[in-house]
């Protein structure tokens, strides 16, 4: 017994560090957004703050505007994620199979995530926004101004942080995918030609269903980058971004109205949806563990603390 | 013929993949090499005489210098990339050393709750940055960290922490627990056992992590920005955020690319490594 608790001790004494890093730099900031959307904090009003329950959620969904943000941000999550597992699945099945050019073509793919995003963001925000004299400019402008006219203002903008964020994150996806790949052993897919002739009946009953935590975990990581691109280029214009992304909105709110305490209540409101798609990661991964745990009970911690106590 | 057809499939569809990852930036990288006369006037696919001068304008010194009618200051370039360089290493190294332990002790030690930790981790990912800058700020200037790299090191830290430990953890898990044993049994302490054994199996997969914080760190542009101000202390991104573009867009383009040649070539030095070492974490039962 004695073997147990020292190993518990030990497990804590190591984890300490991490826990120390991630409580020490994030539990007063989420505290402090969590209070904040509870209060009337603004620095318009009075200097102290008063609690106000949930008036400022209440507020929000009454506002035409939250909804119109809301729904951009789940259509921008939804599409440059899909739009990244459409290019980097096939580029990962790609990847895995033997040919000539394969090392090379790797490396190029792997080239747009290697790139560092934070500053890549500026040279393709201005490429694609350039200044007047440049020799594109006349037809990037006609462009710019057809898609705002068709799509809203701002329109354009926005559109081109998207398409950043696809061509960085599919990079990421078709690597970290092709990783998954490897991970699966091959008989699974030998057994699978065996079995049947059609190569979208194998993909689809074989390759996806084993890919699947990974891509669960890739869509996952894929949310962050695609707030981190947002956030990056609305800081980098100046908020002259003014699509109504969630966002922006608790930017222009926060920010330039001083209103903290509705714009707290804005970025927490994609808090639901993320918690959602993390509840399901952990059901796709942790289904995975728990059976190859009872596959390999040696691997299981247990064991030690029996021969500890033995 | 059919299977002559196929290959010619695949090899198109292999270039279709190199061309749409690598056009973006050959598209920045023709833009840096062109002159003011070349930008106005030449095409944006490819550039006739191509010169460095913007490239070589982020190293000249001095305060500013005067171009037709239009003062341009001058930028400290050498110092940005030394202060990225100073970040993006504390980073990693601050990242893989919380996360070894952390991962070990979840993935091997296995105190109770050890699924809820590694889950309460990377739900940290859920925290909307959006805002989270204004309490953060108070945190910095709390710790005394206000203008220092130190700030961006720890925030950088958290982003990539929960991914790092996540692999880590799993592929200490999947480890045989016959491996450290063998070391046990010649008298092996458990942590000599784990430096000489564990960890150099490990790592791929820590090399996996390590690049991943550096992508994490890579991609922040916000962050930099906000939390260093003074032109002394700025990292690559912070600087030339503020450039005035609608000037110099080509010297910052120009820039860009540099300053990510460093960081493009450890990533192909690694890249192999990186795919190995997520394969074996991914791995059941290794």
């Amino acid at each position: 017994m004695a073997g147990r608790a020292r190993r518990i001790t030990a497990a804590y004494l190591l984890l300490s560090p991490a826990l120390v890093l991630m409580l020490g730099v994030l539990a007063y900031p989420v505290g402090w957004e969590v209070w904040i959307s509870v209060t009337n904090f603004s620095s318009r009003g009075p200097g102290d703050r008063a609690f106000v329950g949930l008036l400022n959620y209440r507020a929000m969904l009454h506002d035409s505007e939250f909804w119109r943000g809301l729904v951009t941000t789940v259509a921008y999550l939804g599409v440059t994620t899909l739009a990244k597992l459409a290019l980097g699945v096939p580029m990962a099945l790609l990847l895995a199979r033997p040919s000539r050019w394969r090392a090379l073509v790797f490396l190029a793919v792997f080239l747009p995530w290697a790139f560092p995003g934070g500053i890549t963001v500026i040279a393709w925000y201005w490429m694609l926004n350039p200044p007047l004299v440049t020799s594109y400019a006349v037809a990037l402008g006609t462009l710019k101004h057809a898609v705002d006219v068709a799509a809203g203002g701002g329109a354009y903008a926005f559109l081109s942080v998207v398409a950043f964020n696809v061509w960085r994150g599919s990079s990421f996806t078709a690597v970290f995918l092709l990783a998954g790949l490897n991970a699966i052993p091959t008989e699974l897919f030998e057994y699978a030609r065996l079995e049947s002739s059609s190569v979208w009946q194998r993909f689809r009953e074989v390759t996806l269903p084993l890919l699947r935590p990974y891509m669960a975990l890739a869509v996952f990581l894929s949310f962050t980058s695609a707030f981190a691109d947002l956030a990056n280029v609305w800081m980098l214009t100046g908020g002259r971004i003014v699509f109504p992304v969630l966002g922006t909105q608790a930017y222009w709110l926060g920010i330039r109205g001083g209103q903290f305490a509705e714009a707290a209540a804005r970025s927490l409101s994609m808090v639901p949806v993320l918690v959602v798609a993390l509840a399901l990661l952990f059901r796709w991964f942790d289904r995975r563990e728990d059976t190859v745990d009872a596959a390999a009970p040696t691997a299981s911690g247990r064991s030690l603390g029996h021969r500890a106590a033995a | 013929m059919r299977r002559r057809t196929r290959a010619a499939g695949h090899a198109l569809a292999l270039a279709l993949a190199a061309l749409y990852s690598v056009f973006p930036i050959y598209f920045i990288t023709v833009q840096s090499l062109k002159s003011p006369q070349e930008d106005v006037f030449g095409s944006p696919l490819w550039v006739r005489h191509p010169t460095f001068e913007n490239y070589q304008e982020l190293f000249a010194g001095g305060e500013a210098r005067v171009r037709g009618y239009v003062i341009v200051p001058r930028v400290p370039f050498l110092g940005w990339v030394a202060n990225s360089t100073i970040v993006l290493a504390f980073s990693v190294v601050l990242t893989l050393g919380a996360a070894v332990p952390a991962a070990y002790a979840l993935g091997r030690l296995r105190p109770p709750g050890w699924r809820w930790w590694r889950r309460a981790l990377f739900a940290t990912y859920v925290v909307p940055h959006t805002i989270l800058f204004i309490p953060l700020y108070q945190v910095v200037i709390a710790l005394g960290l206000d203008d220092s790299h130190a700030a961006l090191i720890l925030i950088y830290a958290t982003m990539a922490l929960p991914f790092c430990i996540w692999i880590l953890s799993a592929y200490y898990g999947h480890l045989p627990r016959e491996i450290e044993e063998s070391a046990f049994v010649e008298g092996a302490t458990p942590l000599v056992a784990f430096l000489r054994v564990v960890l150099p199996m490990s790592r791929h997969v820590l090399v996996a992590a390590g690049l991943f914080t550096i992508g994490t760190v890579g991609q922040d542009f916000m962050f930099a920005s906000i939390f260093l101000l003074d032109p002394g202390q700025q990292t690559v991104a912070a600087g030339l955020g503020v450039m005035d573009v609608s000037l110099e867009e080509l010297v910052t383009v120009a820039g860009v690319n540099l300053a990510a040649i460093p960081v493009v070539l450890l990533c192909a030095v690694f890249a192999r490594g990186y795919v190995r070492g997520l394969t074996a974490a991914m791995v059941e039962g290794a």
